[in-house]
């Protein structure tokens, strides 16, 4: 796998705040890259930089055989997170427009910007007015805008974000489709259409990347060993829940060998555990003796939610 | 016999006003009935159109409509 | 932020000035511009002919009263005509044009143009000939309506003279476009550049009027080198050249001036 864009040290800031914090990745052919992280994390930043639309205060970004004097601008696409377009033009207008800017002659743009509106499914509509548009057809268009010149990479920022249910399953589907002909890279703040897309995340959080890696590796490596435990909400119950998620804060494991981390929200427990036979047990007993009233008791393992919500609050 | 005079010699003269205020009126309501958002209401801005002489249309099309851009 | 080959340059600016036309032509601007100037074209030399009449019944005179006007001399018809464009064309054009770059990046259609491969010479390029043709078409339609009524009912004017003191005026209109441009650049507010834009025009034309040995061959001179070359009466000396050098000047300095400010802008969008 070669590496298609690598980013070094890159920073931003406005003012005294500090959007992006000295951030490093790299981006492999043909990969779906994910930037995950909460809303105010420096997505959005990040992405313009990438496009060049903003200048980094520090840092370099890199695209793969492309030489210094050649216009970076060649081998991308880029969707913002709402498109403007000119709403008096007609979608093909645009699609051929965005052509032409791209260097294809009159006729190639034509023939490109009518396929490229096929597979987005803006057949129909191409000869309305951009002004009509629903939110779900300015994305799509801008998707067949961005990639009328079959950029290497396409950089999407919140695709799907500002989408009703319907045009959201759209366009992650066109997205799962294009990955297998483009390398991908899209910021998103929801967990669930990174994994749905993507092979690699980077997940950023305050202008810092907190984690980055394979899905499949950092689900491997982070997997922990959970017990979920419900309660009924009687008094009992919750003053020995409490008691547990105050003696692992406390102990920090030194006292509790078997539990990690505690964490009641409600009548829930969850408890991430170092060894599973050992900590079940132990809980169980613990339980019978204190007489909780138990409603429901599950042990698994821990998801990618619980990981990015974990790397996220700190 | 004069006041006749001048009216027939003001015709020529005032047909030229009168169509370029046809034709700018005519612009100006189609976009403004055609405009997702105005400044102000589209009725009022219609009275001004038709009232108000070339100047009506006029400041509709420079600032009578919303991003338009 | 290289421009890419000579020729997908240069196609690449037919592609954006094919826009910045078809948005002429789809907004009206074409049509109602042009007639905005006719209107005023129209006007000097129609008012200038009626007045007598319009005195006499409009104004509370005494009966019988005769009103003797000494009838203007064509050339002054013309030149009045052109301080008309003056005032309320330039109004008219700079209010058109003042979000021509602030507009397009605020509403963010700037993002997606800009993340082409397009030059920003190009893309200021080209909105700065559509603004040039949109003004000097309309000065060209005014003027001749101007000059078809005032050979009706005043006098001849020469055909030398006419496009003597069109070129001139011409000349100041394609300033004041390129300032337009400049500002537009400069100020996220569209309101704030057509303010900066027309308080600029006014003070040039205030300075060449007031001092025109020390600001003579600023381009605001060209409004009394136009109206002079519609008397016929142009003293053509040194400074003459000098106002068409640097105004000439001026607008290539606005329009690099605009295309570095973008490139050097934080964000372009």
């Amino acid at each position: 796998m070669s590496t298609l864009l690598e980013v070094s040290g890159l920073s931003r800031s406005f003012g005294s705040v500090q959007a992006v914090n000295g951030i490093e990745f790299s981006v492999g052919e043909g990969r779906c890259v994910a930037l995950l992280g909460p809303n105010g994390a420096g997505k959005t930043t990040t992405i313009r930089m990438l496009a060049g639309l903003l200048k980094p205060t520090s840092g370099a970004i890199k695209y793969a055989g492309q030489s210094e004097r050649a216009d970076v601008r060649e081998g991308i696409g880029y969707l913002p997170q709402s498109p403007a377009f000119y709403p008096w033009m007609t979608g093909l207008e645009f699609a051929v427009y965005a052509g032409k800017l791209c260097g294809l002659g009159g006729r190639e743009a034509g023939r490109s910007a009518g396929e490229w509106l096929e597979r987005v499914g803006l057949k129909d509509a191409a000869k309305r007015k951009i002004g009509g548009y629903s939110g779900g057809m300015k994305q799509r268009l801008g998707l067949a805008q961005a990639l009328i010149h079959r950029p290497k990479l396409l950089i999407m920022d919140e695709p799907v974000s500002a989408l009703d249910p319907v045009g959201r399953r759209e366009v992650l589907e066109l997205i799962r489709e294009l990955k297998r002909e483009t390398t991908v890279l899209f910021s998103t703040h929801v967990l669930h259409d990174a994994e749905e897309l993507c092979e690699d995340i980077i997940i950023i959080n305050k202008g810092d990347i907190a984690l980055q890696g394979s899905l499949e590796g950092i689900r491997n490596s982070y997997r922990k060993p959970i017990i979920e435990l419900t309660m009924e909400p009687d008094e009992g119950s919750s003053r020995w829940a409490r008691e547990l998620v105050a003696s692992v804060a406390a102990g920090q494991g030194g006292s509790n060998p078997l539990l990690a981390d505690a964490m009641l929200q409600g009548n829930e427990l969850r408890l991430s555990v170092r060894e599973m036979e050992e900590a079940r047990s132990h809980l169980l007993r613990s339980i019978v003796d204190n007489e909780v009233k138990l409603v429901r008791l599950q042990a698994g393992y821990s998801t990618l939610e619980d990981l990015f919500m974990k790397v996220v609050r700190i | 016999m004069n006041d006749e005079l001048a009216i027939s010699k003001l015709i020529p003269i005032i047909a030229p006003f009168l169509v370029i205020q046809l034709i700018l009126m005519v612009i100006a309501i189609t976009l403004c009935i055609k405009a997702e958002a105005t400044r102000g209401p589209k009725p009022m801005w219609i009275l001004i159109i038709i009232f108000v002489n070339i100047v009506g249309p006029v400041a509709f099309l420079i600032a009578g409509r919303r991003n338009e851009r | 932020m290289s421009k890419g080959g000579k020729k997908g340059g240069t196609s690449r600016y037919g592609a954006l000035l094919g826009k910045e036309m078809l948005e002429l032509a789809r907004s009206m601007k074409l049509v109602w511009v042009p007639l905005v100037f006719v209107a005023l074209g129209i006007m000097q030399p129609v008012s200038i002919y009626y007045m007598p009449l319009i005195l006499e019944h409009g104004g509370n005179l005494p009966e019988g009263t005769v009103i003797e006007m000494p009838m203007p001399l064509p050339s002054e018809v013309m030149s009045g005509t052109l301080s008309q464009f003056g005032v309320i064309g330039i109004l008219v054009l700079v209010l058109v044009y003042m979000g021509v770059v602030s507009g397009e990046r605020s509403s963010g259609t700037a993002s997606l143009i800009l993340v082409k491969p397009v030059s920003i010479m190009a893309y200021l390029g080209s909105k700065l000939t559509a603004m040039l043709l949109l003004a000097l078409l309309s000065l060209l339609c005014g003027y001749l309506a101007a000059w078809y009524y005032t050979d009706l009912l005043i006098g001849k004017f020469a055909f030398g003279e006419f496009l003597g003191s069109f070129l001139l005026y011409g000349l100041w209109l394609a300033f004041a476009m390129a300032a337009t441009l400049l500002f537009s650049t400069i100020l996220r507010s569209s309101a704030g550049a057509a303010a900066c834009v027309l308080v600029l025009l006014a003070l040039l034309s205030i300075a060449a009027n007031l001092a025109p040995h020390f600001a003579g061959w600023l381009p605001g001179a060209l409004n009394s080198y136009a109206a002079q070359a519609a008397n016929s009466t142009i003293e053509y000396t040194d400074v003459f050249v000098w106002v068409i050098v640097c105004t000439v000047l001026l607008i290539a300095g606005a329009y690099a001036l605009s295309c570095t400010l973008l490139r050097n802008s934080a964000t372009i969008d």
